[in-house]
Formats: structure tokens, sequence, C-alpha cells
């Protein structure tokens, strides 16, 4: 068909031509089909530190590795055979003396009052030793007022005889603890029973939480206090335990200002577990009486207790059994935590300490005079080592030696040990005898490994340097305490 | 490249060998078998103490010059073979 177009003539003038038109068809005759598609480009294995972006090793590199190789693989090969440096050691601190006295610090006014150092405690930072006051000795309930002091030691003007901060305490303060991580918290108990949180850095009132005389509290003198890291990472609760047998563990309503019971443990003769040559006699006693408290710093489910007839036990956190106990108004159940029984003592087991270096290790120590070496594998201890003719009240590993611990016996000397050397006696001594110097507690300091803090029955607290063979560790020490620790028989 | 590969592997089978660092001229780390930040501390450091190594070689006597070089520690040896263009950084623990 065709098509016309129409042609205009504009009045102004302008005149377009004719627009030719024509028509033609068009028709494929052949087809083909194709597609295209762009491929992700190749990803190039950009090595970390390589500054070319090329993927080939930088130029020579080859070659300076066939050049090295041999001698460094024979160099290794011989050092690894080497007994050059066995027993070789460097000191690059100059010490003489093994141990020397750096500080005496007093409060006048305990003793006057003729107040012992009962408990020794340094804060997480490491620069504070916290002291409470109050009395060791046998007695009725002790109505006099004592405190807890604490001194700065890298602050200068440190003035021994007058403490950076005394709180004064209504009774006696039988133990004490400092916060792992919170430098100013305190935790202490009491010959009352109770147990008390002190915040150093409040100027009004420091005390921010206590159990007060309530029904959920211990009745008898908290000989131990510990923090136990609960589930929430963080927070802690303070672990006490009294003469009671009795086991608490207390969380802190800040609000309120006083502890909440969380779990509570009760130790009865009854159920301690059985043993093939324990013959335990109850001695007509319906508790057992704890006289010392260990947490293991390896497994948050065991804690170590010692007792004052002589019973050392594992016991475990998350144990269901119910107390034999008639129930006294707590709030929370009893429950009977003793797991395992280890050799018992002729009497009062006063100390006993986790290693920090083999989870299996701990020692312990009490009126026999010894400090024993126990696996938790086992009942019979792998070592005992004579300390002293009397008791001795505290022993405890040294933070940065995994073979040396010290023990604090009742005539006033300080032993310390390194397992590591062939005879059993004691690698130094801090002598300072004389039965008014009884030696009653001791503390060694984390962060500073060679000071070591000493408590003593004339209300003295003495703060040690150790020498450099006592604090750093030499290169097989932990093979060396892994070979006792295996000792355990099969 | 997968020659310097197992030549690493030769050396990182030898015993007690913790890890393995080859640094450049400048410092600046081509290969490792430690983490990235241990192995930027090691490469400067070590950069450092082998210029003045071979310094102090050279000026004692100007013909010598440094070969090798090993730390010895408390807790482990360090080998350093040195070259024009490359060193080679080996850490071990012979008790291992």
């Amino acid at each position: 068909t065709h098509r016309c177009n129409l042609q205009f003539t504009i009045i102004i003038g302008c005149q377009t031509r004719a627009v030719h038109s024509a028509e033609a068809e068009v028709q494929t005759l052949s087809t083909a089909v194709s597609w295209t598609q762009t491929q992700p480009h190749d990803e190039a294995q950009e090595l970390l530190l390589q500054p070319a972006a090329d993927r080939l090793d930088p130029p020579g590199l080859k070659a300076f590795l066939q050049r090295v190789e041999d001698t460094v693989i024979r160099e290794l090969d011989r050092n690894g055979r080497s007994h050059a440096f066995d027993e070789f050691q460097v000191n690059w601190e100059d010490q003489s003396q093994p141990v020397s006295c750096l500080h005496c610090l007093q409060h006048p006014s305990a003793q006057e009052r003729g107040l012992h150092v009962t408990s020794v405690s340094w804060s997480c930072t490491g620069s504070v030793i916290a002291c409470a006051f109050g009395r060791t000795d046998d007695g009725d309930w002790i109505t006099e007022p004592s405190c807890v002091c604490t001194w700065n030691l890298d602050r200068r003007g440190l003035n021994p005889k007058q403490a950076d901060l005394v709180i004064d305490v209504a009774t006696a303060v039988t133990a004490l603890c400092c916060h792992p991580q919170q430098p100013a918290l305190i935790a202490g108990g009491l010959y009352s029973g109770e147990v008390v949180v002190w915040d150093t850095s409040r100027t009004q009132d420091p005390v921010l939480v206590q159990t007060g005389m309530s029904a959920d509290s211990h009745r008898e003198p908290v000989y131990q206090v510990a923090w136990v890291p609960l589930q929430k990472a963080g927070e802690f609760g303070v672990l006490s335990a009294c003469s009671g047998g009795r086991v608490l563990l207390w969380t802190g309503d800040l609000n309120e200002g006083r502890f909440v019971l969380n779990a509570a443990y009760a130790l009865v003769p009854q159920q301690v577990p059985h043993s093939s040559y324990v013959s335990f006699k109850a001695r007509g006693s319906s508790t057992v009486g704890v006289t010392s408290l260990a947490l293991s710093p390896w497994d948050p489910d065991t804690f170590l207790v010692g007792s004052e007839g002589g019973l050392l036990l594992r016991c475990s956190f998350s144990s269901q059994t119910p107390a034999a106990v008639p129930s006294e108004g707590h709030n929370v159940t009893l429950r009977a935590p003793a797991v395992f029984v280890f050799r018992p003592r002729s009497g009062p087991v006063h100390s006993i300490h986790c290693s920090p270096f083999h989870r299996n290790l701990f020692v312990s120590a009490g009126t026999d005079g010894r400090a024993h070496l126990h696996s938790l594998l086992q009942a019979d201890p792998l070592l005992s080592l004579r300390v002293s003719d009397s008791s001795v009240f505290q022993v405890q590993w040294s933070p940065s030696r995994p073979l040396v611990f010290a023990a604090a016996a009742a005539q006033g000397t300080v032993h310390i040990f390194d397992l590591g050397r062939r005879s059993l006696r004691p690698a130094a001594t801090i002598e300072q005898g004389g039965a008014d110097q009884a030696a009653t507690c001791l503390a060694f300091n984390s962060q500073n490994s060679h000071l070591l803090a000493l408590g003593r029955t004339n209300g003295t607290v003495c703060i040690w340097q150790l020498s450099h063979d006592l604090t750093e560790q030499s290169p097989r020490e932990i093979s060396q305490l892994e070979q006792i620790a295996n000792q355990v028989a099969a | 490249m997968a020659e310097v590969e197992e030549t690493l592997k030769r050396i990182q089978s030898q015993n007690g060998v913790q890890g393995i660092i080859i640094i450049n001229s400048e410092g600046i780390p081509i290969k490792t078998t430690l983490d990235n930040a241990s192995t930027v501390q090691y490469a400067g450091l070590i950069h450092q103490l082998v210029m003045k190594a071979r310094s102090t070689v050279r000026d004692i006597d100007p013909q010598n010059d440094l070969t090798f070089l090993r730390i010895r520690s408390k807790k482990n040896e360090i080998m350093i073979a040195p070259d024009k263009d490359y060193f080679l950084i080996v850490i071990q623990n012979p008790s291992d």
C-alpha cells in the first residue's frame, strides 16, 4: 500500500521539499544463538605481608633460603642436643642475702591493746598490704574492738608506724581477703561470726556489705574468707568458713548493704566420706569445725577444707546431698559438700593452699609441725616436710616459682622450701624468734613476687624481700613439678 | 614458590621450633609462621639488633662480617641467619 505524506506550505515562506518514501521488506535468512557472561576476577591469594601485588615470591628469596637452610638446620639440631646451657642461669639482679627485711609495720594503738596480727592480704595491685588485728589464742568471746590497717608500700613517705588507713571494727577480725580485681574492696571475717566487706575508697563509712546477725550467718568465729568468682563474669561472691562447721557463700546486695546467702554447706562427721583407714570418731561433737579453706584456681567446683579435728577434705560446690543437720531457719538448704577425704592429721589443719602451677597439687600444714604436699588424686601425701617442732600456722605457694612454698611456724621462724633442691631442709629461713613473736600469717605478693608479708603476735607486720633465686623461675621447674605430681601411687 | 614453602616446612619440623620469620633488608616481614602482632614485634626489634651486631663485628675488624646471630634467653633461643637482602629468624625452645 502506498502512503501519502501531506505537504505543507507555511505561509512564512519556507517550503520543505517533498519527502520521499519507499517501502522495502527485509527477512532474516539464517539465525544463530549465542550468549556472553562476565566471569568474576580471579581473587589473587594476596599474602598478608607481601608488599607487591604479585603472587610470586620476592626475587632472590629462594636462593637465599637455599644458601642458609643447611646452616640453620644444623644449628637447630645441634642446639636441640646440646647440654651446654643446662644449669646455666644468669643473675641480673644482684642480691647477696636470700631474705632481707624491708619494712616493719606497726599500729601502735593495736599493739598497746596487745592485739595480734591475725591475717594479712595484699591488694590485687600489689602495692597495698592489709592487716587484720585480733587475737589468735583461745579465749572467750572477745568483745574488745580491733581494727584493719592498710599501708601503701609504693607511696613515698611511707610511715611504718602509722597506717594509711585504719578501719575500726567492733570485734576481733579473724580472717581477711582482698578482692582479686577491685583494689578498694576487702572482705573480712569476724570473731562474732559476721562477714563484712569494706570499701576503702569510701571516706565515710567503709562498710559496704555485711551479714549482720541474721539467722543465716555464722555463730562461730569465721576463720577464713575468700572471694569466689560467680557464674557471671566479673562478679564475685564471698565464701566464709567458721568453726561451727558451716561454709557459706554470700552475694552482696549493694542497695541494702547486706549479704544474701547464695549457697550453704554444712560439714558433719557422719557425712564425711569413708576411707579405708580413717576411723574417725565423732568424739561427741556434731560439727566439723572448719579451720582452713582453699579454693582451687584450676577447678571452680572444687574447694578444700581442713578441720579442727585434723580432717582434710575435698569438697564440691555443686554437691546436691542435703546435710544431715536440723534446719536452723536458713533460707537456703544446707548441703554436704565433702567428696573425698585425705589422710587425717592428729591436730587442727591450720592452712591449705593449692598450687598455682599444677592442678592436682596442694600443700597443707597444722599442729603436727609438718608441711604435707598432697595430690588431689590420692589420700596419702606425696611428701611430708618437717617445718618445726611446734604448730605451723600458714603455708603458701610462691606465685612465681612452682617448686617453692613458705611455711610460718608458731615459734616465729618462717621457712622457705624449694622442692627442686635435693635436700629437704629449707632453702631460706626468716628468723625472729621468741614466744611473743609467733608468726601467725604470711602472704606472698603476686604482683611483686619478691615481697613476702609476715604477721606476728606482737602486732607487727614485716615485709621481707626475697632474693632472685627464690623468685625467678628456672627453665625446668614446671617439668620437675610434674614429676613430683606424677608420683601418685597407681 | 613451592620450594620456599618446603624449605620452611623442613625448618619448622626441627626439634622445638616455635616459629619462623623472614624479613627483608628493610625489616619488613615477608613470611611468617607466627601471628601478625608477634611477627611485627620480632621483625622490628631483631632488624635493629642485627644491624647493631653487624656494625660491631665490622668495627672490630673491617674485613670481618656477621654470619650468624644467636640470642639465648631463659625461655628459648632466637637464631638469625642474615644476608644482604633477607634475614631468616627461627625461634626454638631446645628443651621441647
